[in-house]
């Protein structure tokens, strides 16, 4: 028991001395959501400016262009030139120009039943679809309403569209809890796999071996400091999150703590196979890279795991990121309580129990 | 303690220790035993087991074949019990360099149930001074002392110093012989390895020289240099090409060897030999140049027995 606080002691002095690590594992995954939340989730949804070169300038195009400027999910601006209009559509300032041509007002108001309707030139930017997209819809649908209006049509069924969710969700909110997530992985893989190699090619555990220290009070000595290290720093993340980006969190404080010490415990098991599989500090880092790169992108941090394709679905489904940073989300973007979250948790602990005892059958001393 | 009956015979008993690797056996069947209070030197090159010959007796190293009893404690079914007995210091060992001298000698000395008051400790080995410095900051002699320090933590009764003074430049290698001399005086039996002569001609009582994994000669340095039987050694060097047939048939010469052109001629009597020598190189107008005469040293008598040196 001695043994076990001075090792916890020593690696704990060792962290609070290495300031360069502590100083770049926080600051990573800060500059990350500073800049992920601030480029990307600024505002809440997706903006989409519009313009409108209105070469005809009658009544019905003004009272058209009235009923856009109307829509509160575009931004609506009149230009008189098609061609700049049209290169700052190209430059990516605008996602939509809306032509309306000389002669339309007479077409529409001299339009007799028989007629085909009026085709009115929309362009759009290719690059920037989901924008483009989305402003196509809104236009295609004001064109539509007012469609109706002109001429008398009373439609036989109509769509009442209601919100399921009252969650009003951003970006910035599905980000925090995936980089809390790849962090723990991160740091526990990396920082285990690394260290613990490293201190194998220098013989500082051949020195121990040396000792009657058993392997068992080493390893339980370092998943202390590691959890109250990175245990910290999570939970310094997720205070930054929650004070300075406004991040809420809905579910318990308890449960998220629960689930970040879960999570370290899992990844740490990892981190020691790697370090015994590793035959030297120069592979550790590579291996780790491996294993962690993909997750990155697989494991729901930056993307939901439902945008992933198909067939990759069952292997994401395995996956421990996948779990932690879905539960992560859950307890923090919807609040959803222990009960509803069992299958993640189970499946964590089910990695966290099967790497630690993997990783006590491969550690070596030397 | 079953291990108490035997401290007044012998504290360690190697009985044919063997370790293979793959083909090559970097140690076979080495015995020898080593008396309470002794210092017992383990002498090579490098690449001559004393290494392995260590690591296989603090545990480090399953042997292959063979056993070793430390303080009565069998190495293969009680490496426990042989743990808390002996003290290691390991060839380059490397600790916590984020640490204080303080900090890792208090964290080593939680490894055992009892220790030794570790300022004294420190304070035996020189680095009051340093105590607060972290061991990155040490210089190698102090490293080395600190390794020798956490060897001695819970007050062991075996010390294995493997190659403590390789690196160090002479006024360390002073500074830690003292060290040495003091746990000896201090009733501690030692086992140490080294590649110096001088080292192991100082210190220890008696001296085990290795060479290719074998124990090839076991006895007091005193003793091991009188059985060269030529207790005086003749040296020069010698242009290139020239005859040196006669070399072997000088009087009183026992041994001729060669390196580089460098000559030692092993003698029983410097005066006989040396009039010889002289005589012949003039009337075959030879030129020795830098020639030199000294009494023979352990150096000779791993030359004498292996027909190589000891560094090469």
């Amino acid at each position: 028991m001695k043994a076990y606080w001075q090792l916890t002691l020593a690696q704990l002095l060792i962290f609070s001395r290495n300031r360069q690590v502590l100083f770049f594992t926080l600051l990573f995954p800060l500059i990350l959501m500073v800049a992920l939340g601030s480029f990307v989730g600024s505002g809440g949804g997706v903006s989409i400016s519009v313009s409108i070169v209105n070469q005809d300038d009658t009544n019905a195009s003004k009272e058209f262009i009235a009923l856009l400027q109307e829509t509160e999910a575009m931004d609506v601006t009149i230009s008189d030139d098609l061609t700049i209009a049209l290169d700052r559509l190209e430059k990516g300032d605008l996602q939509i120009v809306v032509d309306i041509p000389e002669g339309y007002g007479n077409a529409v108001s001299n339009r007799t039943e028989d007629d085909p309707a009026y085709s009115l030139p929309v362009y759009y930017n290719e690059t920037n679809l989901s924008a483009s997209e989305l402003g196509l819809t809104v236009i295609n649908a004001t064109v539509d309403e007012w469609s109706k209006e002109l001429t008398n049509y009373s439609p036989i069924v109509e769509i009442e569209s209601q919100g399921v969710r009252a969650l009003n969700i951003q970006y910035i909110d599905f980000l925090v809890p995936g980089i809390v997530a790849m962090m723990i992985m991160s740091n526990n893989m990396n920082g285990v796999a690394g260290q613990i190699s490293a201190w194998r090619e220098r013989g500082i555990l051949r020195r121990m071996q040396g000792t009657r220290l058993k392997a068992s009070t080493f390893i339980a000595a370092q998943i202390t400091a590691r959890l109250a290290l990175n245990g910290l720093q999570a939970l310094l993340v997720l205070l930054i999150a929650n004070f300075i980006f406004g991040v809420s969190v809905n579910g318990s404080w308890l449960l998220l703590i629960g689930l970040v010490i879960l999570g370290t415990l899992a990844f740490m098991a990892l981190g020691f196979i790697i370090a015994g599989v590793a035959k030297n500090p120069e592979s550790a880092g590579p291996i780790a890279g491996f294993v962690t790169f993909p997750m990155l992108f697989l494991g729901g941090v930056f993307f939901p795991i439902s945008n992933m394709p198909e067939f990759l679905q069952p292997f994401v489904q395995i996956l421990p990121i996948a779990h932690l940073s879905t539960a992560l989300r859950e307890t923090m973007n919807v609040g959803t309580p222990i009960t509803g979250q069992w299958l993640e948790i189970l499946i964590l602990s089910g990695w966290a129990i099967g790497a630690f005892f993997v990783a006590s059958r491969t550690f070596r001393w030397e | 303690m079953k291990g108490c009956d035997q401290m007044a015979e012998n504290m360690i008993e190697v009985e044919g220790l063997v370790k293979r690797y793959g083909k090559e056996t970097a140690v076979n069947n080495v015995k020898f035993s080593v008396s309470t209070g002794e210092v017992f030197g383990l002498l090579g090159p490098n690449g001559a087991g004393k290494t392995t010959t260590i690591e296989m007796l603090v545990g480090l190293r399953k042997p292959d074949e063979g056993t070793a009893r430390l303080a009565g404690f069998d190495i293969r079914k009680e490496i426990g019990e042989v743990k808390e007995v002996i003290g290691v210091q390991l060839q380059s060992t490397s600790l916590f360099e984020l640490l204080t001298v303080q900090e890792i000698m208090k964290m080593y000395a939680s490894f055992y149930p009892s220790n030794v008051s570790i300022p004294e400790l420190i304070d035996e080995v020189l680095l009051t001074e340093k105590k607060k410095d972290r061991v990155k900051n040490l210089s190698g002699g102090q490293k080395q002392r600190l390794a020798i320090a956490l060897a001695l933590i819970h007050d062991p009764k075996i010390v294995f110093l493997d190659e403590p003074t390789t690196g160090l430049d002479p006024q360390a290698r002073r500074t830690l012989w003292g060290i040495i001399e003091n746990l000896k005086a201090r009733g501690k039996t030692i086992v140490l390895s080294t590649h110096y002569m001088d080292e192991a001609h100082v210190l220890c009582d008696r001296i085990g020289i290795m060479d290719q994994g074998e124990l090839i000669a076991l006895d007091t340095p005193a003793a091991l240099v009188k059985n060269l039987q030529s207790d005086s050694a003749i040296e020069f060097s010698l242009l290139h090409n020239e005859d040196v047939s006669f070399l072997d048939s000088l009087q009183a010469v026992k041994q001729v060897s060669n390196q580089n052109d460098r000559y030692v001629l092993y003698t029983d009597s410097i005066q006989l030999s040396l009039t010889d020598l002289i005589q012949q190189a003039s009337s075959k107008n030879i030129n020795l140049q830098d020639l030199q005469m000294r009494t023979a040293t352990l150096e000779d008598v791993f030359i004498h027995m292996t027909g190589r040196s000891l560094r090469e």
